[in-house]
């Protein structure tokens, strides 16, 4: 169906079934004016909030620890304001109810609850909405939601700042103590290990380097007066302790060795025939037979020691020097090896105080270490507690921004339900717009054939003539009639609508 | 207005009190009554006869009470509407008359009332007449139209073989349409309609005056095997259904009780419209 033709079909069926138009049109109206009448007036209060909530721990522990994260600010916010501490005390604030009994108090929490709203407006703006049918009851249930609201949230800043103070104070104090210990301990430590200072390694070594040196040295110097030793030792045993019949066999082959080299001489100038190397040839061969004779009997007396002691015996005295030089050489071996094991005993000595140092200097960088952190640690936590304190400071004195009211407590000066003429409207709308509807929807599920189209669509066949009501004269005027009555009936309905919006402007209902 | 009867009127200012009607046939039924204006023709027997005939006609405003068109009631939509129907089945007969069955759906749509203005209708045009059958034998209407309700009726002409056909039609006080009213009835009624004699009478009806059509005002669908001997007896059906009262499945149910070729339509009767908003 076109537009025009739902229209045109509406208007005819309203014709048609007009004393149920108009009845359903004078229902609408009584009812929707009653219930303007009887709708309680509700007046809204509204205040915003500004809401930092950030924990007071965050920026004081920023860099230091790492803080939990913060809760849902606008649940949370809800939370308090609708929470049992705040409720109890707006109820007594605001003066809803005096010494309510439990389960009282407890519905006209309820009904609180439903009657307030809490809206996040942007980031940290929080805004509180109470209706309630007294404007003035509305003004200070809101006002007492924003002072109360206020209050909590300094005081839970106050106890989180005094608790974030405690807990920095708290720290600090233990860092102080780990500092004392350690420098304690350090001190212990320099007393029981007076070496234990800085550079005694280097000295240390720098002695071990010398005594070693002189070991090595010393060594050497043992090894020369051993190897002089060993070579005296040898000569002394090859030298006589006597030195006669070395002399005289010595002195036979002097005389041999002086004759055979005359002889020598000789033989370049002359023959062996001369006499001269004749007498020298005999000489020389008595002086041998003289000499194997000497030796002879040197042999042969040895056993019986000094046979012919008279003759040559004296002491020898490259022996005797020799054994002079011995002895002399084994006292330096002996004075050499006492050096050696003095020194050596030294090195046993600085290896072990070195021991000993070591472990004293390990500990020491240790404790040292431990103390240079624990002093950073509480130098920061003391200037944490010093800012600490300043926020305590800052809210005691509410110097603090992070909670402030941004927009006074207001209530709304006319109601916020909807106004007596909308009531009117609504009704003249409905009145007109129910019975169409009913009617439309009746066009639309109605088995009794309603509309020409619709037989001819349904059935297949077509309608030879749409024959309107054949109005008789009786029927008109009785049609007259009717219509007057009826216009009567939606006179006085719109008469009633406009005599009680009046009286309702002019405040006498 | 018909064009018939448009011409009718302009050639009556024009050329004085001249009657159109059709040539006569030359044998059997009549030619359509399709004549050209203007052209001067005998007026035919038997409406001359039926004019000298006609007792007190009823005026505009005495049909209108009765819930009758008059032809000068030229503002009633129903008028129109009626006329245009007439004028559909004049067009579909080809001029030439027939019986046309009117039967509602279900009791309470109306059918009488489209049955006797659809015969009003057609008996505005000077040149036709009609008449008007009270099929409806259990609850009959026709007989309020006739003033003397004692005069016989079809059901007097079935139980008495020795009253003629032109006994039981009647004078209504309007021009060219007479009535048949149901007469004293029998306690059961129902064989009428299947008897030979009820064809007979329908034939003869047709068949005496070849310009008169002849309205059937039939009984509900719901009683279907009247309907259905009725229709078959008829040229042409029409199926009222009311505003408001019928419903799709009697729609339905009349439908399938005729045959298609003799459905004209239906005449969905009562649409509401405001009488001062035309």
């Amino acid at each position: 169906m076109y537009p025009e033709q739902i229209v045109k079909v509406l208007i005819n069926e309203s014709f048609h079934s007009r004393w149920l138009v108009v009845g359903m049109f004078v229902i609408m109206n009584v009812v929707v004016l009653t219930a303007g009448l009887l709708w309680p007036k509700s007046y809204t209060g509204s205040t915003s909030i500004v809401v930092d909530e950030k924990s007071i721990m965050e920026p004081l522990m920023k860099g230091a620890a790492v803080a939990t994260e913060t809760q849902d600010r606008n649940r949370n916010a809800r939370e308090v304001i609708l929470g049992r501490s705040i409720m109890g005390k707006v109820v007594e604030r605001a003066g809803l109810a005096d010494h309510p009994t439990a389960s009282e108090q407890e519905g006209l929490f309820e009904k609180i609850k439903a009657r307030t709203t809490v809206i996040p407006v942007g980031r940290d703006v929080i805004k509180i909405e109470y209706r309630d049918s007294d404007q003035n009851r509305a003004l200070f249930v809101t006002k007492a939601f924003a002072d109360l609201f206020l209050e909590e949230m300094i005081a839970q800043k106050e106890s989180d700042t005094r608790a974030a103070f405690d807990f920095i104070d708290k720290q600090a104090q233990e860092y102080q103590q780990k500092l004392t210990a350690a420098e304690e301990e350090l001190r212990q430590l320099r007393s029981s290990n007076l070496d234990a200072r800085p550079g005694s390694e280097i000295e240390l070594s720098a002695r071990l380097i010398a005594l070693n040196t002189r070991i090595e040295n010393t060594t050497m110097e043992l090894r020369e007066a051993e190897m002089k030793y060993a070579s005296l030792e040898r000569q002394v045993n090859g030298e006589a302790e006597v030195s006669v019949l070395a002399t005289r066999e010595a002195q036979f082959r002097a005389r041999i060795a002086e004759l055979q080299a005359k002889l020598d001489t000789l033989r370049l100038t002359f023959l062996d025939t001369h006499p001269d190397i004749v007498q020298l040839k005999h000489q020389i061969q008595d002086l041998r037979a003289e000499a194997v004779a000497q030796r002879e009997r040197r042999d042969s007396a040895k056993p019986s020691d000094r046979v012919e002691g008279d003759e040559t015996v004296v002491n020898n005295p490259v022996y005797q020097q020799l054994r002079r030089e011995l002895s002399q050489s084994r006292l330096t071996i002996d004075t050499l090896k006492a050096r050696i094991a003095e020194a050596r005993r030294l090195v046993q000595e600085e290896v072990n105080r070195g021991k000993g140092l070591h472990g004293g200097e390990a500990r020491l960088v240790e404790l040292t270490r431990d103390y240079q952190i624990n002093r950073e640690i509480y130098q920061d936590l003391l200037h944490r507690r010093e800012r600490a304190r300043v926020s305590i400071n800052m809210d005691s004195d509410r110097q603090s921004a992070s909670f402030k009211i941004l927009d006074p407590a207001t209530a709304t000066l006319s109601p916020s339900t909807p106004r007596f003429w909308q009531f009117v409207l609504g009704g003249l709308m409905l009145g007109v717009l129910v019975p169409l509807g009913f009617l439309f929807t009746r066009l639309q599920f109605d088995p009794r054939v309603r509309l020409a189209n619709s037989i001819s669509e349904r059935h297949k066949v077509q309608v030879a003539a749409t024959v309107p009501h054949l109005w008789s004269p009786v029927e008109l005027t009785g049609l007259r009639k009717e219509l007057a009555i009826l216009a009567l009936v939606v006179t006085a309905t719109l008469a009633l609508s406009a005599t009680l919006s009046v009286v309702r402007f002019l405040g006498i209902l | 207005m018909s064009k018939i009867e448009k011409a009718l009127k302009r050639a009556g200012e024009e050329r004085g009190n001249l009657q159109v009607v059709a040539p006569a046939a030359p044998e059997g039924r009549t030619a359509p009554w399709t004549a050209l204006v203007g052209q001067q023709v005998e007026r035919p027997e038997t409406i001359s006869r039926m004019a000298e005939n006609e007792h007190k006609l009823l005026s505009a405003e005495e049909l209108w009470v009765r819930g009758i068109i008059h032809p000068q009631q030229t503002k009633e939509p129903a008028v129109q509407v009626f006329r245009e129907l007439r004028t559909k089945i004049s067009q579909q007969s080809q001029g030439q008359n027939a019986v046309i069955l009117v039967a509602a759906v279900s009791g309470g749509n109306g059918a009488s009332f489209i049955a006797r203005n659809l015969a009003a209708a057609f008996a505005f045009d000077s040149a036709k007449t009609a008449l008007l059958v009270d099929c409806n034998l259990r609850n009959p209407s026709v007989h309020e139209l006739i003033p003397d309700t004692s005069l016989p009726g079809l059901a007097d002409y079935f139980e008495n073989p020795e009253i003629a056909v032109s006994k039981i039609i009647h004078p209504v006080g309007i021009a060219r349409l007479r009535a048949i009213a149901t007469g004293r009835l029998r306690e059961n009624p129902a064989e009428y309609f299947v008897s030979t004699k009820m064809r007979r009478l329908i034939d003869s009806l047709r068949e005496r005056f070849r310009e008169r059509f002849i309205i059937l005002d039939g009984p509900p669908m719901s009683d279907i095997a009247d309907a259905r001997i009725l229709s078959e007896l008829s040229d042409y059906v029409l199926v009222v259904a009311r505003h408001g009262r019928a419903t799709n499945a009697q729609i339905e149910n009349g439908l399938s009780a005729i045959s298609s070729s003799k459905l004209l339509g239906i005449v969905f009767n009562d649409e509401p419209r405001i009488p001062w908003l035309r």
